[in-house]
């Protein structure tokens, strides 16, 4: 094995050598690569989000609409400078970031800056539209976590690792804090799928994964009764109960006989507004846009949106893995983590599979802020992959496994 | 590792991923996508469950939510009594109920608020002060509050109550519902505390006080209105909408349940004799049979017949039950509450296209019992202390032993046809109605709870005795040619036990000498059936108990299941009595009382109990020649389920001549216990007066260990015409603690005979004078039944 490895690297550095400076340095932009299978079902799922919202009537498509042209401009501009420079602006993006999010916490903040809904304190006020910190600190997240990553490998050992999630907790637990238990919940696997790609031992992850899941329900006397309530309502659904139906288990148990009511071939447009309208779905253009998406064309409608999400992620990770720079590998990896870690969590408590936490679907989902930000991920995956660099100095992330059989 | 890499071949070798795709971190890229594909599939295995498993269920609860359903009110099924007279049905009226917020006052000001919003805008309201706002809506409370003041006036004016009364019943409505409420919310937080753990001492103040039904609907007013005040009402909710609401209500009405009854004295015993009649009142007639309704729906009746279904939110049963449904809870109104109930009607609207879909309700079925009513008005009447029979009176020789004279005995009555099986009155006293005016005290000793003659079980004593004789007769253990001599004990050298009720050696009585079976009978001899029983053995005569009905439920129409606080089911409304099985036989002869168990069970002591309607029917069985058709409440079962025994236990005509023959010399002929009582002064009293009817009948008293009073007083027996062969009418008569048999059951029997003639089931006439023949005082010290019970232990 350790043969095998020395030997890829010195593969590595030889044609390097004899290439010359100027042609690492300015590489050729490379206009038809695999990010365009992200940009595809990105466009897809924009195009499936309008119309699902379409049928909730409430005249929320038109704006949609704007938002995601407005989400494709930024994307564009994105991808304007070389991804490069985001390496030194990681940092500072993070600290202003960390800022933001205590920002939204302080108390004495007053309310027309950060108007509190729903008891969570997430949103600053622009004036023209609300702002939320926690969409931006996914991105920062990823960046830092990406800069960090790159040249080091004391994330093999198992105090290196412990480290990365004591510091993951920082932003984490601001964001947890809000409260804003969705987003909270995304860092974790981003981190997770962030360092199987940068090789950590698949053992120390399981280990800490494990770990984590049999802890899990300890915290379950720490949480706030509307979590508990959540988490109650759940498994009483799953158990066939009734009981929470008429109240904290509404959203969870509407949404699920909406999307089973679609059936397999889904009952159309019409008859979706109609169940919409009387069955008062809450959040149904939002959070629960995925069980419109399933009573409006049953079961193939949720097959298309996951199949979607699994092209966005193979293009992301394609893009992954045809670039050649380690922090343009890592931020691809945490793009697609995120954005696929927030489409579970949303696809599942729209089925009835996790409780209800405020959760948009990327793309899908209505909202202003949101779409810009999924959609600013889309271009940083594109300018990643229209910059392949064809040489590199030092191979990244090739470690000698014995956990790697 | 490196041996595995060694050659190609080995499997570890070919499915090493290293061989393929020798970067790492390509490898690593594979397993997230892996990861990815597993996620998606695991979720699409959920996906299919919803949308094609459960797809049917979940499109119709969601299109269940396109419909607007309302409800109609269906009539329940009416209770009949033998003769078509109506003993229970549903009356239709309404109430006025007034929503709660305007009960409590806080609706004129909540009007004004949004008023106030829809005026201002929404903005506007935003961007007001406090004060501002406050000084809008104040502008607007007045004319919500005139509003609700000249509702009120018109309440009052038109439900003629005083406003002083109108006030009472606003503030009752407000201090029940602040009561519930306080309760309510009292439990949640304990659940609550209970739930998050914590502790009762430490804070919690996340608990949220939702508001409970009662302060969100409307509460009556104006009960049971006629149906023009209703009108007046509905127009005036059309033109001041959201006050009030006047609301179907559906009665449930027993209009048989109280009334007067005039009773002749003409015939009573001659201390309280008196030639004018006298009137008496009686409440709840027949209400332990009838039951009542209750108005709450409990969480079996939802188990039971659910009104939805929790899945789909579609109606599963239009007879099923929903909050504010009224449910049978005792008496037929129970047992028969499927059949009563009927089925509500449905309006279905949807709300997209506004077409109609109407089921019409479907009214209950009716339910004819065999009761007459007023028949069983006058045996209640009969047994009401006020008559003068069932209370403590000087010649039942029961003063004393903590009975005040005039005391109130608690009693039970049944009248069987003979033929048929159909009880024609079954009367408990005190009746339900009268035990709700009870103190609690009062209600733990009388139990009027209690259906006596169906479900208080009791010692049979000498009535069961013409039943020893069948069992014996057909089984061979005894000729009705032969006697037996009664030398009034029956063991040889132990005169303390199973004696004879007439040995009393220090008068020179020690015992009836050689009786037969008929006059065995008319003297209730106890020796000759202490014979019986040890000539049959406990286990025969046992079986032949069952066979005349004990032992078991007899299943008149009034028995159900219940289910107990620990989920067992049990059958209740009709008791069973006690007669043993192998079991206790094993125990008994295991004790060594195996043979004194077995010769006082002739004599209905020992562990037997029955009920007064087993005891009737018995006795009905065995006038009909042994022919099964047990007692029964209903003129045809809905259920179907009867007749639940039939059979016959071939009597010989012989058999049931001698035994009829003994029931009647033990009335007819002086020598019979149920012939006459006497007075303190020598003089007698006949039992029976009443004319032109033929009596066969036992008196017996059984042993009562609950109160520690007198023992309970038997009369039993059978009632037909002058000169009939064969009765018509099974009479069964206990008055608890009433003592002798005779003298305290026997005359309510009497009167109950000529209730018979009154309400024309017998031939004579029910107010007949006592012919007096003026016995002279026997010169032998007359046999005082009352002592019956004393040859035990």
């Amino acid at each position: 094995m350790t043969q095998v490895v020395s030997s890829s690297r010195v593969k590595a550095f030889s044609p390097g050598l004899r290439s010359s400076a100027r042609e690492i340095h300015t590489p050729r932009v490379i206009w038809w690569n695999v990010s365009w299978l992200s940009i595809g079902s990105a466009m897809g799922l924009s195009a499936l989000g309008i119309a699902a919202i379409s049928t909730t009537g409430q005249g929320f498509a038109m704006r949609q609409m704007v938002f995601v042209c407005l989400g494709v401009i930024v994307a564009a501009l994105v991808t304007i400078p070389h991804y490069r420079i985001l390496q030194r602006l990681s940092y500072p993006f993070m600290l202003v970031t960390l800022g933001l999010l205590m920002f939204v916490l302080v108390k004495f903040v007053p309310d027309f800056l950060v108007r509190p809904r729903n008891g969570s304190r997430r949103w600053i006020n622009l004036g023209f539209t609300d702002f939320q910190p926690s969409e931006v600190a996914k991105i920062a997240y990823i960046l830092c976590l990406a800069t960090y990553l790159r040249f080091r490998s004391n994330y093999r050992s198992l105090f290196g690792l412990l480290m990365l999630l004591g510091l993951t907790f920082i932003p984490l637990g601001l964001v947890l804090k809000e409260p804003d238990l969705g987003t909270s919940l995304l860092f974790l696997p981003t981190l997770f799928a962030m360092l199987i790609a940068a090789g950590a031992r698949k053992r120390h992850i399981a280990l800490i994964i494990t770990l984590g899941l049999s802890i899990a329900p300890l915290t379950y006397p720490f949480l706030e009764p509307h979590q508990k309530d959540r988490i109650d309502a759940l498994l009483a659904q799953i158990k066939g109960d009734s009981r929470y139906e008429d109240d904290i288990g509404y959203q969870g148990a509407r949404a699920m006989t909406l999307a089973g009511a679609g059936g397999v071939f889904g009952v159309g447009k019409e008859k979706a507004a109609e169940l919409l309208k009387y069955n008062h779905l809450p959040e149904d253009h939002n959070d629960m846009v995925f069980a419109v998406v399933c009573c409006r064309w049953g079961m193939m409608g949720a097959i298309a949106t996951w199949v979607l999400f699994g092209v966005f992620a193979l293009g992301g990770l394609l893009t992954a893995g045809l670039c050649k720079d380690p922090f343009g590998r890592l931020v691809a990896v945490g793009i697609v983590a995120a954005m696929f870690a927030q489409m579970v969590i949303n696809t599942g408590m729209n089925i009835g599979l996790l409780p209800i936490t405020g959760m948009t679907l990327p793309f899908v989902s209505y909202g202003g802020s949101s779409m810009v930000t999924t959609w600013l991920m889309v271009g940083l995956l594109m300018s990643i992959a229209m910059r392949r660099s064809q040489y590199m100095a030092r191979q990244s992330f090739e470690f000698d496994d014995a956990d790697q059989a | 590792m490196e041996p595995a890499r060694a050659g190609y071949g080995s499997w570890v070798d070919f499915v090493n991923p290293q061989r393929f795709i020798p970067s790492m971190f390509h490898r690593r890229l594979v397993l997230l996508m892996v990861v990815c594909v597993v996620l998606i599939l695991g979720m699409s295995g959920q996906m299919v469950r919803l949308s094609v498993v459960e797809s049917a269920d979940r499109l119709a609860s969601a299109e269940s939510k396109l419909e607007e359903r309302t409800f109609l009110p269906t009539t329940r099924g009416r209770i009949l009594d033998r003769k078509d007279r109506v003993l229970a049905l549903d009356k239709a009226s309404s109430d006025i109920a007034v929503e709660y917020d305007v009960i409590t006052g806080v609706w004129p000001r909540d009007q004004a608020v949004s008023q106030t919003k829809k005026e201002v805008g929404r903005a506007r309201w935003s961007a007001m002060s406090p004060e501002e706002r406050q000084k809008a809506v104040s502008a607007h409370v007045p004319e919500w509050q005139a509003k609700v003041d000249r509702m009120w006036a018109e309440i009052c004016r038109v439900g003629g109550i005083s406003p002083l009364e109108l006030q009472k019943r606003i503030d009752r409505i407000k201090q029940d519902v602040q009561n519930k409420a306080a309760d309510i919310w009292a439990r949640q937080l304990k659940e609550e505390r209970e739930k998050y753990g914590v502790p009762d001492d430490e804070e919690y103040d996340d608990f949220k006080a939702r508001p409970i039904r009662e302060q969100t609907t409307p509460h009556v007013i104006l009960p049971r209105v006629s149906d023009d005040i209703a009108y007046a009402f509905k127009r005036f909710d059309q033109q001041n909408p959201d006050m009030l609401a006047v609301i179907d209500s559906r009665k449930r009405e027993y209009p048989w349940s109280g009334a007067d009854v005039r009773l002749g004295r003409n015939s009573l015993p001659r201390p309280i004799r008196n030639d004018a009649p006298v009137s008496i009142r009686v409440t709840g007639v027949a209400d332990h049979i009838l039951g009542a309704m209750r108005d709450e729906v409990w969480a079996e009746d939802v188990e039971r017949r659910p009104f939805l279904n929790s899945r789909t939110l579609k109606v599963a049963d239009l007879g099923g039950y929903r909050e504010g449904d009224v449910v049978g809870s005792r008496g037929v109104e129970k047992v028969f509450e499927d059949t009563l109930r009927g089925l509500r009607g449905q309006v279905n609207t949807r709300k997209d296209t506004g077409l109609k879909n109407r089921i019409e309700p479907v009214s209950g079925k009716d339910l004819q019992l065999t009761i007459d009513i007023m028949l069983q008005t006058r045996v209640q009447a009969i047994l009401t202390p006020e008559y003068g029979l069932a209370k403590v009176q000087p010649w039942q020789h029961n003063e004393g032993q903590g009975m005040p004279p005039g005391m109130p005995l608690n009693a039970a009555a049944v009248v069987l046809d003979v033929q048929t099986g159909e009880i024609l009155a079954m009367v408990s006293m005190p009746t339900f109605a009268m035990g709700q005016m009870m103190s609690p005290e009062q209600q733990k000793l009388d139990q009027p709870v209690v259906n006596r003659p169906v479900e208080a079980v009791y010692p049979p004593g000498s009535i069961i005795k013409p039943l020893v004789l069948s069992a014996a007769v057909t089984e061979g253990a005894h000729n009705l040619d032969s006697s037996i001599t009664c030398t009034g004990h029956y063991f040889e050298n132990n005169l303390k036990i199973a004696r004879c009720w007439i040995f009393r050696d220090k008068y020179g009585m020690v015992g009836h000498g050689p009786l037969q079976a008929a006059e065995a009978l008319a003297r209730s001899c106890n020796m000759f059936f202490f014979t019986l029983a040890d000539r049959l053995g406990m286990e025969r005569l046992c079986k032949w108990y069952r066979r005349f009905g004990l032992g078991g439920a007899l299943d008149v129409g009034l028995s159900y299941e219940s289910k107990g606080d620990d989920g067992k089911v049990t059958v209740i409304g009709e008791s069973a009595g006690d007669v043993p099985g192998e079991k206790e036989f094993a125990e008994m002869k295991a004790k060594g009382e195996g043979k004194f168990s077995q010769i006082i069970m002739g004599i209905g002591q020992g562990p037997v109990t029955w009920t007064p309607l087993q005891a009737a029917n018995a006795y009905a069985t065995l006038a009909r020649g042994g022919v099964i058709r047990d007692a029964t409440l209903l003129m045809s079962d809905p259920r179907g389920t009867r007749p639940q025994r039939t059979a016959d236990l071939h009597l010989s005509k012989h058999l049931v001549d001698v035994a009829l023959e003994g029931l009647r010399e033990s009335v007819m002929e002086r020598f019979g216990t149920g012939n006459h009582f006497g007075y303190d002064d020598k003089s007698e009293e006949a039992i029976i007066n009443a004319q032109g009817v033929q009596v066969w009948a036992k008196t017996g008293t059984a042993q009562s260990d609950v109160r520690k009073l007198r023992d309970h007083s038997w009369f039993v027996g059978l009632v037909g015409p002058k000169d009939a062969t064969r009765p018509m009418q099974a009479i069964a008569v206990i008055v608890e603690n009433g003592g002798s048999g005779g003298r305290t059951a026997g005359p309510i029997a009497n009167q109950i005979i000529r209730a018979l003639q009154a309400e024309g089931y017998l031939p004579g006439d029910a107010n007949a004078p006592v012919i007096d023949k003026n016995h002279p005082a026997s010169s032998e010290p007359q046999p005082d039944p009352s002592d019956e019970h004393q040859e035990d232990h």
